[in-house]
C-alpha cells in the first residue's frame, strides 16, 4: 500500500505540537498530528479525581500561554475562556500571617507596607523592571534562534533587529540584562526586598520546575523568561482556563482542525525514518508507516534524540550530546478533592486563595528543600504551589466542594533509597502535612488524593524523567543552544 | 611642599607594582604606596614562625602572564617557578592520583574506570583547545555594554568572527562552560566520583559556590589558561614563596625607576574639581599626582578612600551591591618532619604535589551547604601542599612546612556569630581535625600553626570580606561588569582616577594582567589626550 503523504507530521499533541499544527495549517500544509496517548494536550490534561473533581494533571495555570497565539489561532472562537483573579499569589507565613501579592501594584504595595515600607516603596520599581527585561526576553522568545554556524541573510538581519531591542531598552537596562540574567534569583530579590516573606514569594517561580536553588547563578532569568511574554510581572501570572488545561488542549486541537489539520490519538510513533540525511516519514507502533517533507516533534529532544531516531542517521556524536541533556525532574504533583474550601489564615474567607498558593517563606526554606534534592533525598518542608481551581470554576468539584491542585518540588526522579511507588503515598502525606501548618483542619476535608510522581510524568506522559519543560531551562539550555547548539 | 609624581600607586600587590613597572618603563615618575612592612599584598612570603617561610595566602601560581615575565624580564629579579607534580586524592582506603605524566595517569583512572581513562585524554585537548581560544580575553578591555562604540566593541567582534568559527564542539563547549556547573560539566566524560570532585574543586576555589552550582564551570577553565613555560596547565610554586612574584616585580619596577614606599598607609584619595589630584597618607603626608592607580578593591578605593561628596548615589549603589562574600580561609603548619597518609604511607613522590581534601561530589557539596546558612564546613575542602619538598630553604634544615587553603569558611557567619579568636581556633582546628582522618599522625609533627579567616584576610591585607579574589567571580561580575557595570575599562567616574588590581578584567589569581592592562590603557589615555592638545 502507497503510505499517505503529508506536507508536515508533528509528533506528540502537546500544546505546543497543537499551535505548530495550528500555524502551518493555517498556511495552508497538510498536517497530520500523531499522539500516542488517548486525549490530546500531553500535559495539558485533567484527571478526573473522584465522582465529579476534575484537577489538573500538571500544570494549573495557562498564563505563559501568548497573547498573540491566542489570537492567531481564535482559540475564543474555540471555547477558550481564560480567568484572571485579581489575585497573584497568596504566601502563608511561619508566624501565622500571610502575604498577598496582587495583579494592582499598587494594592501589592499598600499590603506589603506594614511589613516593611522599604519593600512598599521597591516593589512598583521592581515590578517595572521585570516588566521591562522580560519584554527583551519576550523578544528572544519570538525569534527564531539563529544557525550560529551557517549565519543566513535573515538570520543576519533578525540579528540586527536583536542588537535593535537591546539599544531599545535603553543603556541602564541593557547593562542591567547583561548583569541580571547570570545571577542568582537570591540576590536578586535580596537587592530589591530586605523581608524574607516577600524575597521568598517572589524568588519561588524562578525555581519552580527546575532542578536549581534560588542561590544557583542563571535563576534570575527564569524567572524573568517566566514572565515574558505575558502579563506576570514581578508577582508572576495566574490565569486559569475554565474547564482545567484540558480545555486550552481542546481548543488548540479545534482551532487545528479548523485550519485543515489532522489530529489522530492513540498513534504512537516509535520511529523516525530517514534518507540520506533527511527525515523522510514515520512508523507507528500498529506497523503503519506515513511519510511526510518535515517532521517536526513535540516529544522531548532527549526521547526524540536518543530513542526515536536511528543513532546511524545522526552519528555518534549527537547521541551523546543527544543523551546529555539535562532533564532532572524535580517535580510531583498532589491533587486532594475537599469536602470544603480549606482555613488559610489571613485569607479573607478564601478570597485570596484564587491565586496560586505559595509555600515559600524565605529564601533559606527553599535552599533548605533544595538541598535534599541533591543527595536524592525530598525535603521534610518542601516547597510548594497550590491552587484551588474549583474556587473560580465551579463546574470542577461538585457544590460547596472543592479540589486543590499541589505542585511539589524538589522531589527527585532518582530517589537514592526507596523507589516511586514506595514513596508515592509517603509524600501525599507529606504535602498535607505541610499544608495543614497553614491550614489547619486541611486532613480532614480530604476525600480523595492523587499522588503523581516524576516516574508517573514520565510513564504516562512520555517526560524523559518526568522533567515538564523538557530540559532544564538554566542559562546552558537557552535560546541558540537550546536543546543543542546547531539545533535551535 | 607636597612631592609630585606623574602616578602614584595604591598598594603594592602583584597588580600595583606591575602597573608601577609598565608605567615606569614609558618614562613616567611612580610612587608605589604599600600600607604594611612588606611587598606583595595577598602574594607575600613572611617569616611567621623563626626559620619558617609561609606563602601566607596566596600559595601557587600558575595564570602569570607570560608577556609580562617577558617584558618585565622577572627571571633576572629572581622570579624561578618550580613545577608541582600532580594531585592525589586520600580516599578510605584507596587514593586517587593524578601526575603531569600522561601515561601513569590514564594507567592509575583504568584502576577506576576504564571510561574515565579513555575520557581523559579527550577531555584534555578539548579544555586545552578551549583554553586557546578564550585566552586572548585576558588580555582584552571589556567594551561598556551599555554603548554601541565600534572600537570598544572591536576586539569582542574579532573574537565572535573566530567563535563562529570555531567547531560546533567547541562552540558548544564554551556555552557549557560560560554556564553549566563544574560536576555537570564533567560527567558528561567521567563517571568516578573522587576525578569528579577533585576535578571540579578548581570550579570553586575562591568563590561562594558549590561544585553543582550553574557557572562554576568556567572557572574550571579559568585554571587550565595558566603557563609555565609555554605549558599549558602545570601548576607550580614559585622559589620563596608567592612573595617571590612579587618581590621580582617590585625590583623590575624599582630598576625601571619607580619608587616603592611600604608602611606608608593612604588615608584619602584627594579630588579636586571631579578629579583625582593625589593622595593623603594616614601620616597626613599628601603627595600630589598627575594620576592615581587603586589596586584594591571598589569597596575600599571608592567608599573609603574617595573623600565623600565626589562621587554621585547610583554609582555607588552599583559598587555597594558588587559582592564579595569571601569563602576561604588559610592554614600554615610549620612542620617537624612530613606527616604520612594512612592510604598511602611513607613520603615518597605523592607529597610533591598537592593532596586534595576531595573524597566525593556529596562532600564537596555538603560542604557548601554548611557554608551557605553561616557556618564553616564541619569537614571541608582542602587543598594542602609541602613547599618544602620542592624549596626546602623555606624551613630550618630537614623541617618542613605545609600550607592549607581552606573552603568553605564564609565571612558572614550565621546568626550574630563573629570570626573571633574563639572561633578562629575553632576553624583551624577543625581542619586540622579533618587532616589527621588522612594524615593520623599529623598532630604529632606540628611545631607551629597559623589559622587564617576571611576576616584575617580583610583586616591584613585589605580585601573585603576576605574575597581572594576582590570580588566574586560570577558570571555577572565578570568582563564588563567588573568592577563596576560600565567602569570596566580601568577608569572610573573620577577623572584620573583609575582601578587596577583583582577587582578589575579579568580576575583574580596572580594572574598581573589586570595591572599591566591598566598602565596600557592610562598611557594609551594620555597619549590621545597629547594628540587632541596639539591638534
Amino acid at each position: 500500500m502507497m503510505a499517505q503523504t503529508y506536507d508536515a507530521i508533528i509528533i506528540g499533541a502537546g500544546h505546543n505540537g497543537l499551535v505548530a499544527a495550528g500555524y502551518l495549517a493555517k498556511a495552508g500544509r497538510k498536517v497530520l498530528v500523531l499522539e500516542r496517548r488517548e486525549e490530546v494536550g500531553g500535559a495539558l490534561a485533567n484527571v478526573e479525581l473522584a465522582p465529579g473533581f476534575t484537577a489538573p494533571a500538571v500544570y494549573h495555570t495557562v498564563g505563559r500561554l501568548r497573547k498573540s497565539v491566542v489570537d492567531d489561532l481564535g482559540l475564543i472562537r474555540h471555547g477558550l475562556r481564560l480567568i484572571d483573579p485579581p489575585v497573584r499569589v497568596f504566601a502563608p507565613q511561619p508566624d501565622g500571617d500571610a502575604l498577598t501579592l496582587w495583579a494592582d501594584v499598587q494594592r501589592t504595595a499598600a499590603e506589603l507596607k506594614p511589613r516593611s515600607s522599604h519593600d512598599a516603596a521597591a516593589y512598583p520599581e521592581f515590578e517595572r523592571q521585570v516588566r521591562s527585561l522580560s519584554s527583551f526576553i519576550a523578544y528572544l522568545n519570538v525569534v527564531t534562534p539563529p544557525d550560529i554556524k551557517d549565519l543566513s541573510l535573515a538570520d543576519a538581519l533578525a540579528g540586527l533587529k536583536l542588537g535593535k531591542a537591546f539599544k531599545d531598552l535603553g543603556r541602564k537596562a541593557s547593562r542591567e540584562v547583561t548583569r541580571i540574567l547570570p545571577m542568582a534569583v537570591a540576590d536578586y530579590v535580596a537587592e530589591a526586598f530586605e523581608t524574607e516573606a516577600v524575597r521568598g514569594a517572589v524568588a519561588s517561580r524562578a525555581v519552580q520546575f527546575t532542578a536549581t536553588g534560588p542561590w544557583s547563578a542563571g535563576s534570575a532569568s527564569v524567572l524573568l523568561n517566566d514572565s515574558a511574554g505575558n502579563e506576570g510581572g514581578a508577582a508572576g501570572q495566574s490565569t486559569f482556563a475554565r474547564g482545567g488545561p484540558a480545555a486550552l488542549a481542546d481548543a488548540l486541537a479545534l482551532a487545528a482542525r479548523a485550519f485543515g489539520a489532522e489530529v489522530r490519538t492513540g498513534a504512537e510513533v516509535v520511529h523516525v525514518a530517514s534518507y540520506d540525511g533527511r527525515a523522510t516519514g514515520v512508523a507507528l507502533a500498529s506497523g503503519e508507516e506515513l511519510s511526510a517533507r518535515a517532521i517536526v516533534s513535540n516529544a522531548d529532544p532527549k526521547r526524540l534524540l536518543t530513542t526515536l531516531v536511528d543513532p546511524v542517521a545522526l552519528g555518534p556524536r549527537l547521541v551523546w550530546q543527544a543523551g546529555n541533556i539535562r532533564t532532572p525532574g524535580r517535580v510531583s504533583k498532589v491533587n486532594l478533592a475537599l469536602t470544603g474550601l480549606p482555613q488559610f489564615a489571613g485569607s479573607d474567607g478564601g478570597e485570596r486563595l484564587r491565586g496560586r498558593i505559595v509555600i515559600a517563606p524565605s529564601i533559606d526554606y527553599l535552599e533548605h528543600a533544595f538541598d535534599a534534592s541533591k543527595y536524592g533525598r525530598i525535603s521534610e518542608e518542601p516547597y510548594m504551589e497550590a491552587t484551588i481551581p474549583s474556587l473560580l470554576d465551579p463546574t470542577l468539584a461538585p457544590e460547596g466542594q472543592h479540589v486543590m491542585s499541589i505542585v511539589v518540588q524538589w522531589t527527585p526522579y532518582r530517589l537514592r533509597e526507596g523507589d516511586w511507588d514506595a514513596e508515592r503515598d509517603a509524600l501525599g502525606d507529606l504535602v498535607v502535612k505541610t499544608m495543614e501548618q497553614h491550614a489547619p483542619g486541611l486532613g480532614d476535608l480530604v476525600t480523595a488524593r492523587q499522588v503523581i510522581t516524576p516516574l508517573d510524568l514520565e510513564r504516562d506522559y512520555g517526560l524523559s524523567q518526568g522533567h515538564p519543560l523538557h530540559a532544564e531551562p538554566g542559562l546552558d539550555s537557552f535560546f541558540a543552544w537550546r536543546p543543542l547548539l546547531g539545533h535551535g | 611642599m607636597a612631592q609630585r609624581y606623574d602616578a602614584v600607586i595604591i598598594g603594592g600587590g602583584h597588580n600595583g607594582l606591575t602597573s608601577a613597572a609598565y608605567l615606569a618603563r614609558a618614562g613616567r615618575s611612580v610612587l608605589v604606596l604599600e600600607k604594611r612592612h612588606v611587598l606583595g599584598g595577598a602574594a607575600v612570603t613572611e617569616e611567621v614562625f623563626p626559620g619558617f617561610r609561609f606563602s601566607m595566602f596566596s600559595y601557587v601560581v600558575s595564570l602569570l602572564r607570560p608577556e609580562i615575565i617577558r617584558d618585565l624580564e622577572l627571571p633576572k629579579h629572581g622570579l624561578e617557578i618550580l613545577p608541582l607534580d600532580g594531585t592525589i586524592t586520600p580516599l578510605d582506603d584507596d587514593y586517587l592520583w593524578r601526575v603531569n605524566d600522561h601515561g601513569k595517569t590514564v594507567r592509575e583512572l583504568r584502576r577506576w574506570s576504564k571510561n574515565d581513562a579513555e575520557a581523559y585524554e579527550e577531555y584534555g585537548q578539548l579544555m586545552v583547545d578551549m583554553a586557546r581560544f578564550i585566552k586572548p580575553i585576558l588580555g582584552m578591555v571589556p567594551p561598556d555594554a551599555g554603548k554601541v562604540n565600534p572600537f570598544e566593541w572591536l576586539p569582542v567582534i574579532g573574537l565572535a568572527k573566530q567563535f563562529q568559527q570555531l567547531p560546533t564542539r567547541l562552540q558548544q563547549t564554551f556555552i557549557q562552560l560560560m554556564t553549566m556547573s563544574a560536576t555537570e560539566f564533567l560527567r558528561q566524560w567521567f563517571e568516578t566520583d573522587p576525578l569528579i570532585a577533585t576535578m571540579s574543586a578548581s570550579g570553586i576555589i575562591g568563590t561562594f559556590q558549590g561544585v553543582q552550582s550553574p557557572g562554576t564551570a568556567y572557572v574550571l577553565l579559568h585554571h587550565y589558561m595558566g603557563e609555565i613555560d609555554g605549558a599549558f596547565r602545570a601548576w607550580g610554586i614559585p622559589k620563596g614563596g608567592t612573595g617571590g612574584i612579587s618581590n621580582a616585580i617590585g625590583s623590575a619596577a624599582r630598576e625601571l625607576g619607580a619608587e616603592i614606599r611600604t608602611e606608608a598607609p593612604v588615608a584619602r584619595i584627594d579630588v579636586r574639581g571631579g578629579r583625582a589630584v593625589g593622595v593623603t597618607l594616614e601620616s597626613g603626608e599628601e603627595i600630589q599626582a598627575g594620576v592615581v592607580l587603586s589596586s584594591v578593591d571598589s569597596n575600599l578605593t571608592f567608599l573609603k578612600l574617595v573623600e565623600k561628596g565626589n562621587l554621585d548615589e547610583e554609582f555607588l549603589d552599583e559598587v555597594r551591591r558588587y559582592k564579595y562574600r569571601g569563602s576561604s580561609g588559610k592554614v600554615n603548619l610549620a612542620l617537624d618532619r612530613l606527616p604520612e597518609l594512612a592510604c598511602k604511607p611513607g613520603v615518597g613522590d605523592h607529597l610533591r604535589g598537592a593532596i586534595s581534601f576531595s573524597p566525593g561530589v556529596d562532600y564537596m557539596e555538603r560542604a557548601y551547604d554548611d557554608a551557605k546558612y553561616g557556618r564553616f564546613s564541619r569537614r571541608p575542602y582542602i587543598d594542602c601542599i609541602f613547599p618544602t619538598l620542592v624549596d626546602p630553604a623555606m624551613a630550618p634544615p630537614g623541617k618542613h612546612i605545609m600550607s592549607c587553603f581552606v573552603q568553605y569558611a564564609p565571612y558572614h557567619l550565621e546568626d550574630g556569630k563573629v570570626w573571633d579568636d574563639e572561633m578562629r581556633t575553632a576553624f583551624g582546628e577543625n581542619v586540622i581535625d579533618t587532616l589527621e582522618e588522612r594524615f593520623p599522625n599529623i598532630r604529632d609533627v606540628i611545631i607551629h600553626k597559623q589559622f587564617l579567616t576571611p576576616l584575617d584576610m580583610e583586616e591584613m591585607v585589605g580585601l573585603t570580606e576576605g574575597n581572594i579574589f576582590q570580588g566574586e567571580l560570577s558570571l555577572e561580575q565578570l568582563f564588563f561588569n567588573r568592577p563596576v557595570p560600565a567602569w570596566a575599562r580601568y577608569r572610573t567616574p573620577l577623572k584620573d582616577l583609575w582601578m587596577c588590581g583583582s577587582a578589575t578584567h579579568p580576575g583574580g589569581g596572580i594572574m598581573a594582567a589586570n595591572g599591566r592592562l591598566a598602565a596600557l590603557e592610562v598611557l594609551k589615555s594620555q597619549r590621545a589626550g597629547k594628540r587632541k592638545a596639539v591638534a
